[in-house]
């Protein structure tokens, strides 16, 4: 089964050699490869970079509570039998679709400090745009916005798939007890939809953790003093950059290691809120 | 009355924030057609020019004629095309016989495969190079068509569990008038699966087409480049006197073809979203 040789071939085995490696000095430049037990390890956290990319990381995960608020006011706005909300469905939907490399160069014209449009617009309401793209600070909260922008069309969808699942019969039942418009969104949407909400937020902060095309494409080494790098890109730069394979595997091992950590986390915590279904 | 009323003002108020969140995700893309229409000493007017005139297509023609734009579009071409074509084949053959056939340890299996998407996609990116620079597989297109041609494992779960909603007594009464395994697969479940597989190919064609980490850490020939690294280089080798129309023509080239796809097979699209979100 062709399924098995691709688990094999481009999981499995890569997953064995990347734990190997790790505790390798691994170097592809100068071809050496010496078992140096937990080294790399200790360098890891010691190296303040990794520090510097571990917050920025976490940094990424801001955008998560701000488009799943904004995906679902939107979901609950088509939801209503409202003239042209397909249309509205297919214009959330385009920064999702559309390509990554695509919409970064937009928005380096958007947010382009003296012409891009953005600023401009702030410059109509009185306020001095910030120099986007050259101060890292900025630069993350820029990559912040353009995160909830892309993810509002796609989180609104999965919402919305939700809210057709719930039975009219229960607004219906609700209804007749006397249940007001906020009495039945909290006591009946709520708790029906927070099997899927519980889904995005798992997907959604592995997907955040694991930021890094944006931070490659808008910066150059990671921007001034690292302040936009994430672990990924640390990782990335540490493998193809320096060719120091030992060592990003051994980053890459810590950061799965986390990853893992976090997503046990949120289902050991979501049997506290998520509606298991009747 | 009063009633009708307040529910008059709901509506207009649900409308208004529709409004406003469809021109949020318009407003860019708007501009990005704007802009590369413009000659290039328009662009720096303030305040700016929605409709440009002249209206300039020269960025285009500029596009196709001195950028590498060309051989870019032929390479994303071929790896979604065979990614397409080789990853549906394999992904929906794996889908069947792990909800349909009795393989000894199918679910052990199904879990292995399962738990690959957990794994953050880092750690075995370094490993795969060192992989595919051993089989010298490297500067060609061959690491982003190979494994994605063996099937993905979030399309084989959506599918697997498709098919385990479609009746086991079609495979038995296939079986007893003498159809082979692979001839029940091809000849009435890959039929019964047409909408789940559209749907599908279409969120394949978008994870290729769009990807850049694979084709900028694999390919570094570059006429082997896949149109978005062609693009990111674009940019790069602008990056001094930002020939901004340009870039926004590029831009616009790389996303129409999903745009066009994206808007025809709408339907699928969002239901295809619906279900596999719920699965999942």
């Amino acid at each position: 089964m062709p399924a098995m040789v691709q688990f094999v071939c481009f999981f499995l085995l890569p997953l064995c050699l990347c734990i190997f490696a790790s505790m390798t000095d691994w170097n592809v430049l100068v071809k050496n490869k010496n078992f140096i037990g937990l080294g790399n390890f200790v360098e890891l956290f010691g190296d303040s970079k990794f520090w510097i990319a571990a917050r920025n990381t976490i940094y990424m995960l801001l955008p998560i509570p701000f488009y799943m608020v904004f995906g679902l006011l939107f979901a609950l706005a088509c939801h209503k039998e409202i003239k042209g909300n397909k249309v509205f469905r297919i214009l959330y939907y385009l920064p999702y679709v559309s390509s990554i490399v695509a919409l970064v160069l937009l928005w380096k014209w958007l947010f382009n400090s003296e012409f891009g449009l953005v600023n401009q617009a702030l410059g109509l309401l009185g306020i001095e745009g910030p120099n986007w793209l050259g101060d890292p600070v900025w630069t993350k909260r820029m990559i912040v916005i353009m995160i909830a922008w892309k993810m509002i069309g796609i989180t609104s969808i999965y919402f919305l798939a939700a809210l057709k699942n719930v039975p009219s019969t229960y607004y219906e039942a609700a209804t007749i007890d006397g249940a007001g418009a906020f009495m039945r969104f909290f006591k009946i949407t709520m708790p029906m939809i927070t099997p899927i909400t519980f889904y995005l937020f798992c997907i959604n902060i592995i997907g955040s953790l694991q930021t890094f095309i944006e931070v490659d494409l808008f910066t150059t080494d990671g921007g001034r003093n690292y302040g936009v790098a994430t672990v990924i890109y640390y990782i990335w730069q540490k493998a193809f950059n320096y060719s120091q394979m030992g060592y990003a595997c051994a980053a890459a091992v810590v950061f799965g290691l986390m990853i893992l950590l976090v997503t046990l986390l949120q289902f050991k915590l979501s049997n506290k809120w998520v509606y298991e279904g009747d | 009355m009063k009633l009708n009323i307040g529910r008059k003002v709901i509506r207009a108020l649900i409308f208004f924030i529709l409004i406003t969140g469809a021109m949020t995700m318009v407003v860019p893309f708007l501009w990005m057609l704007s802009t590369s229409l413009k000659e290039s000493n328009l662009v720096y007017q303030i305040p700016p020019q929605w409709i440009p005139r002249p209206v300039d297509w020269g960025n285009y023609v500029e596009l196709f004629t001195k950028s590498n734009i060309l051989s870019g579009i032929k390479n994303s071409v071929i790896v979604s095309a065979c990614v397409l074509l080789f990853g549906t084949f394999s992904t929906s053959l794996s889908a069947f016989a792990f909800a349909k056939l009795d393989v000894p340890y199918k679910n052990v299996l199904f879990f292995c495969v399962l738990s690959s998407m957990m794994i953050p996609f880092v750690v075995l990116l370094v490993p795969q190079y060192i992989i595919f620079t051993r089989i010298k597989w490297i500067n060609t297109l061959l690491p982003l068509i190979i494994p994605s041609s063996l099937g993905n494992v979030s399309m084989m779960f959506f599918l697997r569990q498709y098919i385990g909603g479609l009746p086991t007594e079609l495979l038995e009464a296939a079986k007893i008038d003498g159809c082979g395994y692979f001839r029940i697969y091809y000849k009435i479940f890959l039929p019964l699966c047409k909408p789940a597989l559209i749907s599908n190919i279409i969120m394949v064609f978008m994870g290729t087409w769009n990807d850049y980490l694979g084709p900028m850490i694999f390919v570094n020939d570059s006429q082997k480049y896949t149109l978005q690294v062609v693009i990111k280089m674009l940019n790069s080798y602008h990056e001094t006197q930002t020939d901004v129309p340009l870039i926004m023509a590029a831009s616009l080239i790389a996303i129409l073809p999903i745009l066009i796809l994206f808007i025809s097979a709408q339907k699928y699209f969002v239901d295809s979203m619906a279900i596999t979100g719920l699965k999942g």
